[in-house]
């Protein structure tokens, strides 16, 4: 039997955000080709028109909008009502959750509400025979990776954001159709929201608590080449490190240094920039979760630890990259 | 102000992780269980919160086998936690997050409150779904992941930011209520000597497994744990190979979100 | 029944101990070793939590401890660093010959201050014409009275530039040698004591040593502690209740020196292969993971018998002397295994063995411990 998927739908202004669009993309595989499980997406609140058009040519069997306007702010009891009542009336065994933070905070209500089983930050995912459904989550920071067989016939899946790719674009669009206004019955009332105010740019994460790091070592030349790192940091929302080389030759303070006499990290990323490998650096960032070294020399022992190696110039690498991750992560 | 705080025992961070001789999960032979990261977090926000309200009580409540559960109940109590309840755990029995959040609901019902602590995940298997799971089946309101959270006692509310994608949403709500951690946006005290030595002597209040049954219906897990994996020893960098460094960049901004999946 | 497990209770304390030493002292640990900086403010927090009067009962408002319960701390917090452990424990040093040859007037005059707020006491028995041969202090005390007038110098007084009260020790009379030696407490502010300049140290560098002067200090005859003459008994007491800790302040630098060579161990690759899959460096390893636990047991043992109310002035010998030989030896063995990078400052081992040659100097060198020891055993044979 194939799962029918309910996948939620979450905007950022106009249009969907990434992480829906690939959830809409694992939608389909756990439902497999059309016709033998069906997706739908859900859209709720107001103006959805432009977001649900594109949502409907990605893939899916049909989309559902609920217009109402008290779904234009997140809550959590209402959003989670809401969706159970649908995947209720729809028969349907996954609901599927996008790895945004209200994605997040929806998995366990709806899983009480509908009476299913919950698993989130999934980074890969297999349907099994017999209906079930094998994810695989990294856990302890990504130090380790979970594998998780559901049994239970109804289950709320969290994907890991960055995780999926975005499906290709399909035709012909499937149909939308707009829900009948949802009776959801006695909710308890949430806050009021005063106010948002925007991540501000400039100031990044302190670099024991990033989950990014953009390191830079002496092959940078000099302390005005940081620039370059500044800009990548921020289209990655990473903090700025260094090898001793240039905290040493006074490029940036002491307290950027990575390594043996400076502070240990262990990101989920760390790019090393111009940094040859040595190990007195290596004990400081071995254990992040992903490396990947940029470096003109091919035979920096940097490469030996690292998971992805650029070998090339990084005065031409780096800008590229900066707007390569610019471009995918819409910013 | 009533508040409630649950906790969970994990891992000591420092832990060198291996799985069991089955693969299947990790292997506590050895492991040191400790009130970290979200948790502590949670735990030193509800104190926080009770010492901007007088007359303020905090319970911490955790779900899990002894001894280890008992002992992390015992660090809150030290801390500065007023009351504690152990929601037992039977040996053999595996639990999911969404188990464990009916076993702990259980327990938040027994005591009326105005605040629900909890970290937005925890430490070890990071799911994520107690604190809303909680929320839905108390069928109270619940915010997260929380960045901020003061009590007003003028307009006898709480003020908070929550994160969401690109910034924070501030929020002005009234109890009861679940709110979910983030971690790290406090300072977590270390607790007393002398306050340690007392919180050892102080009584935790049990509930028993059966108890949770009789009260959430046979609780069994949806989910079973099949594998636990260490990520493979690193051999050597997969080097891009490119013409132009356009196309370099693509290859490994595709690889980082299709293979590695840490792009942020 | 012997039992070698730590209590629940102690396991709380053990991790107390841990998460302090980890968070607040090692942070510090290098910039102060290299500064000489005296960190008040791990000091102060330390007191806070109640990890600064561990040996004074909880009536005056201390943590009431057993020595054993100290020396589960000690090590824990030498772990992180050997010097601020002795600024830390000074208190139990100082205000030991109070707990043991006080009045319950002079106790309940002096121990709670310590305990209601951030205070440092100092023992003042080292003297610049000799440490080890106690009985042959100069210090005078002389009556004049209802006062005692103190004249004289100690040095090498941890502490003494930061303290409030001081534990001296003083003889009416050079020629009766032991039968002469007087204690009093005498507070910082009396006239006439001046502390001296910090000194510059090889290593506990993070702690604070001078001289102190008393001169034509006048003591009321109320702060004499015992009787005139009660002096070197009351002092050699006192050292029997604060060696073994100094044994688990090894212990603890030694164990530190272990957990760095060994992960070292395993990330530096030589001819192939992690050094410490060399031979000769297990070996090593293996010597060094002996003498800790040998160290550890043994200062455990000590701790034990003077908790269940035996002198234990042998066995607290063997465990200061053995642990304070180990942790220099163990020290010496992990900058070995670090190689060049040992020797450098950047790396934390070579600190470990500064840290660790004044354990086997102060609170009765090693030579001391030994001819205890030997005199001890021979009583046996005699
Ligand atoms: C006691 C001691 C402690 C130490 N502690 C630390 C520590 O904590 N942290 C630390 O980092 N180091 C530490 N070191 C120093 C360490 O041994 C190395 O010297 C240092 O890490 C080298 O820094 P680097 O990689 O930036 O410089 P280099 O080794 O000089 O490497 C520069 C790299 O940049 C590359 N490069 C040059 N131009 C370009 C270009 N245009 N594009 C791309 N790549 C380019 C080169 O190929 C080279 O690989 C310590 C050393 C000692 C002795
Ligand atoms: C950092 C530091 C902190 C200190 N803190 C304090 C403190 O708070 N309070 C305090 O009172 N003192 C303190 N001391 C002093 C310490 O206890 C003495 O240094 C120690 O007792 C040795 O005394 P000494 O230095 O005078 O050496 P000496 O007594 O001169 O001995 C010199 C050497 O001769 C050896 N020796 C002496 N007699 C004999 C013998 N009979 N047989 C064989 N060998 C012998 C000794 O072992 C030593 O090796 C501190 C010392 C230091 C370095």
């Amino acid at each position: 039997m194939s799962a029918d998927v309910l996948v939620v739908i979450e905007r950022r202004g106009a249009a969907p955000v990434r992480a829906a669009l690939e959830a809409t993309g694992v939608a389909r595989r756990l439902a497999g080709p059309s016709g033998a499980g069906r997706v739908t997406a859900v859209l709720l609140g107001t103006a959805l028109e432009a977001s649900a058009g594109t949502i409907a040519g990605l893939g899916v069997d049909r989309v559902i909008t609920v217009s109402d306007p008290r779904f234009d702010t997140f809550q959590t009891a209402l959003w989670a009502a809401a969706v159970a009542a649908i995947a209720r009336e729809l028969s349907s065994s996954v609901i599927l959750l996008a790895g945004t933070n209200n994605g997040r905070q929806l998995a366990g209500r709806i899983a009480i509400r509908w009476d299913a089983a919950a698993v989130t930050g999934i980074a890969d995912l297999s349907p099994g025979a017999a209906g079930e459904i094998t994810v695989t989550r990294p856990v302890f920071s990504g130090r380790a990776f979970q594998e998780v067989r559901i049994g239970a016939p109804r289950v709320v899946l969290g994907l890991r954001p960055n995780a999926f790719p975005i499906p290709e674009a399909s035709s012909p669009p499937a149909p939308i159709a707009e829900h009948a206004p949802l009776e959801l019955g006695p909710l308890p009332s949430g806050g009021a929201v005063t106010g948002f105010e925007s991540a501000q740019s400039g100031i990044g994460p302190d670099l024991s608590d990033a989950t990014v790091i953009v390191s830079g070592g002496r092959g940078l030349k000099g302390p005005e080449n940081f620039r370059l790192l500044e800009e990548l940091a921020l289209s990655l929302g990473a903090a700025i490190g260094a090898s001793r080389a240039v905290t040493d030759s006074g490029w940036r303070p002491a307290s950027f240094q990575i390594g043996q006499t400076g502070k240990s990290v262990s990101p989920q990323l760390y790019i090393a920039v111009g940094i040859s490998g040595a190990i007195q650096h290596l004990v400081g960032m071995i254990s992040s979760r992903t490396i990947v070294a940029i470096n003109s020399d091919p035979s920096a022992p940097i490469f030996k630890v690292a998971d992805y190696g650029i070998a090339g110039d990084l005065f031409q690498i780096v800008p590229a990259l900066t707007a390569e991750i610019r471009r995918v992560r819409g910013s | 102000m009533e508040l409630l705080v649950l906790i969970k025992p994990v891992p000591d961070p420092d832990t060198r992780l291996r799985p069991n001789a089955a693969g299947t999960a990790l292997d506590t032979d050895g492991v040191k269980w400790v009130l970290t990261g979200y948790d502590e977090s949670a735990v030193e926000q509800a104190l926080l919160l009770k010492e901007s309200a007088p007359g303020s009580r905090v319970r911490a409540i955790a779900f899990g086998p002894a001894p280890r559960t008992e002992e992390i109940l015992r660090s809150a109590l030290a801390l500065g936690c007023d009351t504690a309840t152990w929601v037992e755990q039977p040996s053999g029995l595996v639990p999911d997050p969404m188990l464990s959040a009916n076993a702990l609901s259980w327990a938040c019902q027994k005591t009326p409150f105005d605040l629900l602590v909890v970290g937005k995940q925890a430490l070890d298997d990071e799911a994520g779904v107690v604190g809303p799971a909680v929320a839905e089946r108390l069928g109270v309101a619940d915010y997260g992941p929380v960045v901020d959270l003061r009590w007003d006692p003028a307009a006898g509310k709480f003020n908070l930011a929550r994160a969401v994608e690109g910034g924070l949403e501030r929020i002005t709500a009234s109890g009861p209520m679940v709110v979910c951690l983030q971690q790290a946006w406090n300072d977590p005290r270390t607790a007393k000597l002398q306050n340690v030595l007392k919180a050892r002597r102080t009584t935790i209040d049990k509930v028993s497994w059966a108890e949770v049954q009789a009260g959430v219906g046979p609780a069994v897990p949806g989910t079973r744990l099949t594998s636990f994996r260490l990520p493979p020893p690193r051999t050597g960098a997969k080097m891009i190979a490119f013409k132009t460094p356009e196309e370099a960049a693509q290859q490994l901004v595709r690889l980082l979100r299709e293979e590695a999946k840490t792009l942020p | 029944m012997v039992d070698f497990s730590l209590t629940e209770e102690q396991k709380s304390l053990q991790d107390l101990a841990r998460k302090f030493a980890k968070t607040e002292m090692l942070p510090v640990a290098a910039a102060c070793d290299r500064a000489g900086r005296f960190p008040e403010d791990v000091y102060r927090k330390a007191w806070e939590l109640g990890l600064m009067n561990l040996n004074v009962p909880t009536e005056y408002g201390g943590s009431g401890l057993s020595v054993f319960d100290q020396c589960v701390i000690v090590e824990e917090l030498a772990h992180a660093c050997g010097g601020m452990t002795t600024s830390i424990i000074a208190n139990c040093l100082a205000l030991e010959p109070i707990l043991l040859g006080g009045t319950e007037e002079q106790r309940k005059r002096t121990l709670p201050a310590f305990c209601s707020s951030y205070h440092l006491a100092s023992f003042c028995l080292t003297e610049p014409s000799g440490g080890s041969d106690a009985g042959g202090l100069q210090t005078r005390c002389r009556l004049d009275g209802d006062h005692y007038v103190l004249d004289g110098e100690k040095c090498f007084i941890t502490n003494a530039p930061h303290a409030s009260l001081y534990t001296v020790f003083a003889t009416i009379d050079p020629a009766l040698r032991h039968k002469g030696i007087t204690a009093f407490f005498v507070p910082r502010a009396a006239e006439g004591v001046v502390p001296g300049k910090d000194e510059e140290k090889m290593g506990h560098r993070a702690s604070s040593t001078s001289t102190v002067k008393f001169d034509h200090v006048r003591v009321p005859l109320a702060d004499r502690l015992g009787a005139e003459g009660d002096g070197f008994s009351l002092a050699m007491r006192t050292l029997d209740h604060t060696r073994t800790p100094i044994g688990a302040l090894a212990t603890g630098i030694a164990q530190a020196a272990i957990d760095y060579a060994a992960d070292y161990s395993l990330k530096r690759h030589t001819f192939g292969k992690p050094i410490g899959e060399h031979q000769a460096i297990q070996l090593k390893l293996a010597n060094m993971a002996q003498e800790v636990h040998a160290a550890r047991l043994l200062t455990w043992h000590a701790a034990w018998l003077i908790d269940g109310g035996q002198r234990g002035s042998l066995e607290s010998s063997i465990a200061k002397c053995f642990a304070s030989d180990a942790a220099m030896k163990v020290a010496d063995d992990a900058i070995q295994i670090f190689g060049g990078y040992g020797y450098m400052k950047d790396y934390p081992v070579e600190k470990l063995l500064r840290d660790a040659k004044l354990t086997q100097i102060y609170e009765g060198s090693n030579e001391i411990q030994r001819i205890v020891i030997a005199r001890e055993l021979l009583t046996h044979y005699a």
